[in-house]
């Protein structure tokens, strides 16, 4: 099997939909001859042409703007967004256009396209080009919110995507781009979006990730077992649609939950599966969930891991949750 | 096929015009349409002009919340409509184009049936009165934020380009929509692209209560389009046919493979902007019957007259027979009732979602 780290696992994804189905396109910044900032487009352009491979203004609001209208008239487009942190002036386009574009209509037109973005901390990026904006596309009905954590997830999530019929949010945490590699299957396969992956089992306490922070959450998983403590970790992969099935299968077993994420506390996915735990499990509960989050403040750029939830930090929450 | 000449150009100071006040046809090419054609032109006027103080009937009578009135446009949208191939080519409209809508065959109980959101609405009553929308013929449907669909109008071009398809996306908006970064970013990448798309300001001076010297420090919208290297046709759109031959001539440009154009269509906005707005407070009723006086469907009656096609007797009988036209088309969508509220939570995805499924249980606990 070959080994694919996350940016080439986009890279194949987007080629075997682009050989698989012409309706798919690519287009944004510096996707075509550049092949991307980060190299996720490498070799489409030369491949598929510049029809296919499209190089845009510098304007988000154009690019997914222009997505929206393709997919409404008959394309599979996939934009991509430099950083996520420059999702911003595109996004009255995503929020206004692709997310109502299907109920407004009564179900006449629909908006099915992917919107990648590189987002997460941990690459000395200060505050625009590390934050995690999640939480403003999951509370905005219509969109669907995907966060990959491994080169098999990407491949297969990502092309779940681009087959979905509505508009999906794809964001790629960008400090693990190149940092995790793993044996992905040959074989054209596909991951169902909504469903979430338990990365690792146990029985005393689950940690509930997605993206970027599921590194430290195995990490911690580790350290817990050193001292006794068998821990689950959940890897959500989905935000919208999420798996509340698979959190709560797990939470009932383990009577402890941590949410861990990157994205500051207030108003966060994370509280939002925490708060759902607490009102279905409430009798089964040990512990109160606890949010183990990035803090509210906009991310600095000297104290750049500290940010983040680290293993340090999961870990005092965790011995919090259990201590309780 | 390239045409070595064109009829118009762009980048004029003063506007486009081929009939004038007075009827008379000024322009330096012969009239080259039939009978037919100019009489649907005024029917289209016409029935758009009924429609809209149909439309203020309803509200006062409490059967839709709100109307954007639209009398003093007629002549840029009917003039419009002649100029698409309905069906086959996109229109992205906004909320003022009634006329526009209808002409093309939008059926008028589907509009009524949007204002009044009952379930002949194509949209399943999902939105604010004034929204319409009609995939059967291309009608993308109606977004209130103010040229937010202006870049998908783009992107339906760029992939009418890539496919090879020949069809030509129409857009139209208000004055107003042109201080928007969208508006702008959309005609940068038209350009760009040389998307086959015709961009149609309908510019009534205001946007709401903003006279457009306050807008733009530009005298005319049409002078943008030169930044993004397209035309900017500047067009009396108060006459009927100088709006259709422009456009006409931007959409064969733009199917010709010589990319967007962009027309400024003057026209003025009788009344309100919006039911809730009262324009008394922003703009003289003097300023408000100068423009009467320039009224484009008299001015077009005036024409016609000079053709041999219109008597008062005629135009007064088919005011009375479109008026019994609109009223059983009212009466067809309101007949269809209203829009049931668990349809609330149709259409938000194309799959079915586990928590829009609990959340219909909590509503349907409550009814």
């Amino acid at each position: 099997m070959p080994v694919l780290n996350i940016v080439q696992a986009v890279k194949r994804a987007l080629d075997e939909e682009m050989a698989r189905d012409e309706r798919v396109v690519v287009l944004g910044e510096d996707v075509g001859k550049r092949g991307g900032v980060f190299l996720a487009t490498e070799g489409l352009y030369p491949k598929y042409g510049p029809d296919r491979v499209i190089d845009t203004p510098l304007s988000e609001a154009a690019i997914i703007g222009a997505a929206v209208g393709m997919a409404a008239h008959g394309l599979r487009p996939v934009a991509e967004i430099q950083f996520a942190d420059y999702v911003f002036p595109g996004f009255d386009q995503l929020v206004s256009q692709a997310a109502k574009l299907r109920y407004r209509s009564g179900g006449q037109f629909s908006a099915p396209m992917v919107v990648r973005m590189p987002s997460g901390g941990g690459v000395k990026g200060g505050h625009h080009h590390s934050q995690s904006p999640e939480a403003y596309f999951a509370h905005t009905a219509g969109l669907k919110v995907v966060v990959p954590s491994t080169p098999t997830d990407t491949l297969g999530l990502l092309k779940s995507a681009i087959r979905d019929d509505d508009p999906v949010v794809f964001m790629e945490p960008k400090r693990l781009y190149r940092a995790i590699k793993e044996e992905v299957p040959d074989e054209e396969f596909t991951i169902p979006l909504g469903k979430a992956r338990v990365r690792r089992e146990g029985k005393d306490l689950t940690l509930i990730a997605y993206g970027g922070p599921t590194v430290e959450a195995l990490e911690a998983a580790d350290e817990l077992e050193k001292a006794g403590v068998s821990a689950e970790v959940v890897d959500l992969r989905s935000l919208v649609p999420w798996d509340k099935e698979a959190v709560l299968e797990s939470v009932a077993k383990t009577g402890r939950a941590l949410v861990i994420a990157e994205a500051p506390r207030t108003a966060s996915f994370a509280s939002e599966v925490a708060a759902t735990i607490m009102e279905e499990l409430l009798d089964q509960l040990l512990a109160p969930v606890y949010r183990v989050t990035g803090f509210d403040t906009p991310y600095p750029y000297v104290p750049d891991r500290q940010y983040m939830p680290t293993v340090t930090r999961i870990l005092n929450f965790a011995k919090k949750a259990l201590d309780y | 096929m390239i045409k070595d000449t064109w009829r118009f150009q762009p980048f004029t100071e003063e506007p486009i015009r081929l009939i004038d006040e007075e009827g008379n046809w000024i322009a330096e090419f012969p009239l080259d349409l039939s009978e037919d054609e100019l009489k649907k032109l005024y029917r289209d006027m016409v029935r758009g002009r009924l429609l809209d103080e149909r439309y203020q009937i309803i509200l006062r009578q409490g059967k839709t919340s709100f109307v954007a009135p639209s009398s003093g446009h007629e002549a840029a949208q009917a003039g419009m409509a002649m100029a698409v191939r309905p069906g086959f080519d996109w229109l992205f409209p906004y909320y003022r184009d009634k006329t526009l809508l209808a002409a093309i065959g939008y059926p008028v109980e589907m509009l009524y049936a949007q204002m009044m959101a009952t379930r002949l609405d194509p949209n399943k009553g999902r939105q604010m009165p004034e929204h319409p929308g009609l995939k059967e013929l291309n009608v993308y449907t109606v977004a209130s934020p103010i040229a937010s669909h202006v870049p998908p109008a783009v992107g339906a071009a760029i992939s009418m380009k890539i496919q090879g398809t020949g069809q030509v996306v129409l857009t139209t908006f208000g004055d107003g929509a042109t201080s928007e970064g969208d508006w702008h970013a959309a005609l940068n990448f038209a350009g760009a692209q040389g998307a086959p798309i015709v961009f149609a300001a309908e510019n009534n001076r205001y946007a709401i209560s903003v006279n457009f010297e306050k807008q733009s420090g530009s005298p005319r919208i049409a002078d943008k389009a030169h930044a993004y290297g397209f035309p900017g046709y500047h067009v009396d759109g108060m006459d009927v046919l100088a709006s259709y031959y422009v456009a006409k001539e931007a959409i064969e440009r733009a199917r010709e493979g010589l990319g967007p154009s962009l027309v400024e269509f003057l026209v003025y906005r009788y009344g309100p902007h919006s039911s809730a707005d009262d324009d008394r407070v922003y703009r003289s009723r003097e300023e408000v019957e100068f423009w009467k006086k320039k009224d484009p469907i008299p001015r077009f009656e005036r024409f016609l007259e000079k053709q041999g096609l219109w008597t008062p007797e005629e135009g007064e009988r088919l005011r009375e027979e479109i008026k019994a036209e609109l009223l059983a088309a009212e009466k067809k969508a309101e007949d269809a009732g209203m829009v049931p509220p668990e349809w609330m939570f149709d259409d938000v995805y194309g799959t079915p979602y586990w928590l829009l499924e609990e959340e219909r249980q909590i509503l349907l606990s409550e009814l």
